[in-house]
């Protein structure tokens, strides 16, 4: 490869100003000494942070975040892994109509799965429920799970499996010791895109939220509308702290396993 | 005693017969090599021993018990792949221990079961290492302890050396060698080298488009194949095609194009009078002769104590002499003959 030149660096720094400063524009805000959301601010304090956590709604909101997050990561990949072993088991044409299947709530608009979501919740009675959302989420964090451990799946050699089904071992241990070890970076790797997929939903989160049931970006969203205080800045700082926490684990985790 | 029994074993995959009806029986402590082409149905036929694959038609007896429906895990079988298959992510002794841990059988002993399997491949002392770092020789070979460790009724390989250089080939070829003839176990062994099947079977089957071909010692086939198809396949060949002159008491006579003489030699099955046949002769069996056939060196290759010489007879037709180097002419021209009793008249297959 050739030496990127001038254009193409100036260029690049272009896009990555245009990809990080909008995450990046809420940090300073949360640090705001005034009532409202102006950059730069033109005094610094922790008053919005101490704000937050004053506040029993906002810690309400962000651990209903994380336990829908964690629970429709373990369902998405518990169904995930098992979709994408299944795949490798159907003929090509099934299995290219079956993998267009499990991928489409990736491609389908949020809002018209929201739409059609929200029907079928009120009919079944969920929502408002947190096991409504959960289900939600599992459905939209499915795709990636697919697509993650479908790569994992798909390096995986045939024969290990053969070799210790001749060796006496059953269907389950097979799995057990030899196939979920082998494809564990992949499985991994779909469960932080699960949760993160999880954790910054808001479409269907609106829809399907309820008093008891708020999730951090549900919450932030009802903030604006009425005041428009940095307080939402301290949330919105808290999201991303958290969600590069979360996918710098799984980095470690799937760097570990190989 | 028998140890494996195919009883009209077959198999289909859709349209195409990838194993015809076959009936073969292995003795108890016997190395069988089933030699052929891809395609030829040999890993099949492993694979349905394996319980892998699942046969079309008859029945597969292991020491006497009918194994049909049995599936891999019940059958107490060893395989050993082509690309050895060790469990990434597992040591050199959990790899090994894998059979002996589902058969829930106590540490201490696997330990010492282990140790035994990793002793007889001379890996001992490799126990706690990964088996990526293992050369392919090594992880060939600590396949075959994991393989053997759980005491198989039958060990199966599937062209285990495959994926070797050959100076590793050879090395391995050796080692499984000397591993049967210190502990004789039942073993199917496939592959497409004719050198390995010569140098470790009792007894190789030749396969060809789901049929077994001829089935015998390395002797026998070298020096009596069933037809054209297994002379090619087993060793050099001088193949003469021509037409069956005479036949008769186990005798047949060839006439072939550029030849003086018809060419005389001992008749394979299936010859018919006037159908076209072929006469082989072994290089080695070219020898010069006074007064014999002339013909002129077209080619001398020196191949170290021996040395391959192109002949060609006046008629057209070419033959391949391997000599001594101490026997071969020094001139242009040679008078050649060959023992009319070392000659076989074989049917020709395409």
């Amino acid at each position: 490869m050739t030496p990127a030149g001038a254009w193409t660096k100036a260029f690049a720094a272009l896009l990555a100003a245009l990809i990080v400063m909008p995450v990046l524009a809420a940090v300073p805000l949360a640090f705001s000494e005034q009532s409202f959301l102006r950059l730069p601010p033109h005094d610094w304090s922790l008053r919005w942070w101490n704000a937050f956590f004053a506040d029993p709604s906002w810690l309400r909101a962000l651990l209903t975040s994380l336990e829908v997050a964690a629970l429709s990561c373990l369902l998405s990949v518990a169904a995930g892994t098992s979709a994408a072993l299944g795949l490798t088991r159907l003929g090509p044409r099934m299995r290219a109509l079956a993998t267009g299947l499990f991928l489409g709530p990736m491609v389908a608009p949020v809002i018209v799965l929201a739409v059609g979501l929200y029907a079928l919740a009120r009919a079944a009675g969920l929502v408002g429920s947190a096991f409504g959302l959960v289900l939600a989420h599992t459905m939209l964090a499915l795709p990636y799970v697919v697509l993650n451990v479908g790569v994992a799946v798909a390096a995986l050699d045939p024969h290990l499996a053969l070799a210790a089904n001749g060796l006496g071992a059953g269907p389950w241990r097979v799995f057990r010791t030899i196939t979920l070890p082998s494809i564990l970076p992949g499985v991994i790797g779909g469960g932080v895109f699960a949760s993160v997929t999880s954790f910054d939903e808001v479409v269907l989160a609106v829809f399907l939220a309820g008093p008891g049931v708020k999730t951090l970006p549900v919450r932030i969203w009802e903030e604006v509308r009425v005041e428009y205080t940095p307080v939402v800045a301290v949330a919105a700082t808290i999201m991303i702290i958290l969600a590069v926490l979360g996918s710098a684990t799984g980095r470690l985790a799937t760097r570990r396993a190989r | 005693m028998t140890a494996v029994a195919f009883r009209g074993i077959a198999k289909r995959f859709g349209a195409l017969e990838a194993l015809c009806p076959l009936d073969l029986d292995i003795a108890s402590g016997e190395f069988v090599s089933f030699l052929g082409p891809s395609g030829s149905g040999k890993s099949t036929l492993l694979n349905i021993c394996a319980g892998y694959v699942e046969p079309t038609a008859g029945a597969l007896f292991v020491a006497g018990r009918d194994v049909t429906a049995l599936p891999a895990r019940r059958r107490n079988i060893g395989m050993v792949f082509q690309n050895y298959a060790l469990f990434p992510h597992l040591d050199v002794f959990e790899n090994v221990a894998y059979g002996l841990r589902v058969r829930k059988i106590a540490p201490a002993q696997i330990r010492r079961r282990v140790e035994e399997a990793l002793g007889a491949v001379r890996l001992d002392g490799f126990e706690r290492r990964s088996v990526l770092n293992l050369s392919g020789g090594q992880q060939q070979r600590v396949a075959l302890a994991r393989a053997m460790a759980i005491e198989p009724d039958i060990l199966l390989m599937d062209e285990p050396l495959g994926a070797l250089d050959k100076q590793l080939r050879k090395e391995v070829q050796i080692e499984i060698r000397r591993m049967h003839v210190a502990r004789p176990r039942t073993t199917l062994y496939v592959t497409h080298d004719q050198e390995e099947a010569l140098v470790m079977s009792d007894r190789i089957a030749v396969m060809r488009g789901g049929r077994l071909v001829q089935l015998g010692t390395a002797r026998e086939l070298y020096s009596r194949p069933a037809d054209s198809f297994v002379a090619r396949f087993l060793g050099e060949s001088n193949l003469i095609g021509g037409r069956v002159a005479g036949l008769r008491d186990g005798r047949a006579t060839l006439g072939a194009k550029g030849l003086a003489a018809p060419i005389e030699g001992h008749a394979g099955e299936g010859l018919r009078l006037g159908e076209a046949a072929c006469a082989l002769i072994r290089p080695e069996h070219v020898r010069p002769v006074a007064g014999g056939q002339r013909a002129c060196v077209a080619e001398r290759i020196f191949l170290g104590e021996i040395v391959a010489l192109r002949l060609a007879l006046p008629g057209g037709v070419e033959l391949w002499s391997r000599l001594f180097s101490s026997d071969a002419p020094a001139g242009d021209q040679i008078e050649i003959g060959w023992d009319r009793e070392r000659v076989s008249i074989l049917p020709e297959t395409s």
